[in-house]
């Protein structure tokens, strides 16, 4: 039922959660909070970046573009390898923060 | 992969006496550790402008029972030798060193290199660490072990708590073995962790404390 609820909620709000760039990777090594910390500290530094997100439990890191920005792949990998870490996947995604996290949620 | 990297742990652990946790912050940080305890006090601050380095303060206070204690007081420079990041674990080998001056007990120019190799996952945690603990007249080496295991799996804006254990031999020192279990608590950028060493031994039964601060 709380499955249905959230899957709802997300195509209703599609529209407006949709709406958004950003850049999603798949991290290796990322399995602590201090280890989360550096890597948010970073990329909440970018100045192209409107707000960033990052789950230990399910190895992602986001990071969403302001409007009219973009930041190659290979430099947002760069500034994950730079903290110590490394990416197996990333990605650009037409998605929101708020929208992969309900996603995430909602294949829990 | 699994299974060689697990063995090769093993083989590293018992081959090296051990001891701590993760040894500094992230790129552009400053770490506060603490330890007190009835044998040992330390405390220590260090910045950390790289992933890779940093450097340090640190005050260590040994308190052998029945005997006088010495405290050293020093420069301290971390540096990770080596990072492996796999799917869901990540291991490290580290270098720690601090020179300073010993007053108490043992007096003189100190020294204290160790290297430390830890395990991790979000549910399990193993490290090993030998450090070298010398002034004119003291040899207090340590090697320690630690393993521990989180109660549940938690992501990044929750607080974690993990059981530790710990096995301590320190040279010279009474008592010379230190276990420690422990109940410790992970959040965002702060650590702390409440033990009991050696909780058997009536005479010996102390509480310790460590904390650790990240910024």
């Amino acid at each position: 039922m709380k499955k249905i609820i959230i899957a709802l909620s997300l195509f209703l709000a599609s529209p407006v959660l949709l709406s958004a760039t950003s850049i999603k990777a798949e991290v290796n090594g990322m399995v602590c909070a201090f280890c989360a910390k550096g890597i948010e500290k970073k990329l909440n530094a970018m100045p192209e970046g409107k707000g960033s997100f990052v789950s230990i439990k399910r190895r992602v890191v986001v990071l969403e573009l302001k409007r009219q920005h973009s930041v190659p792949l290979e430099k947002f990998t760069q500034v994950i390898e730079e903290a110590g870490y490394s990416v197996s996947k990333v990605e650009k995604v037409e998605q929101s923060i708020d929208y992969i996290k309900a996603q995430l949620k909602a294949n829990q | 992969m699994y299974r060689q990297l697990f063995i090769a742990s093993l083989l590293f652990i018992f081959s090296f006496p051990t001891y701590s946790a993760a040894l500094m912050g992230f790129e552009d940080s400053t770490m506060l550790m603490t330890e007190a305890g009835e044998y040992n006090q330390e405390l220590m601050v260090n910045y950390a402008p790289s992933v890779r380095h940093a450097f340090g303060v640190e005050v260590m206070r040994m308190s052998p029972k029945g005997e006088r204690a010495t405290t050293m007081t020093g420069l301290n420079y971390t540096g990770l030798l080596k990072r492996w990041n796999f799917p869901s674990a990540q291991a490290n080998i580290w270098f720690m060193g601090s020179v300073g001056e010993a007053i108490g007990q043992f007096h003189g120019f100190s020294y204290s290199p160790s290297v430390q190799f830890d395990y991790e996952t979000t549910r399990l945690y193993f490290l090993a660490k030998v450090r070298m603990v010398r002034a004119p007249g003291m040899n207090n080496d340590v090697a320690a072990i630690q393993g521990g295991f989180s109660f549940y799996e938690t992501d990044f804006d929750e607080t974690q708590p993990w059981f530790v254990l710990e096995a301590k031999t320190t040279r010279n020192f009474n008592p010379r073995t230190q276990v420690t279990p422990a109940l410790r608590l992970i959040h965002k950028s702060y650590f702390l962790e409440l033990g009991v060493t050696n909780p058997f031994d009536k005479d010996e039964r102390s509480l310790r404390l460590n904390l650790m601060l990240t910024y």
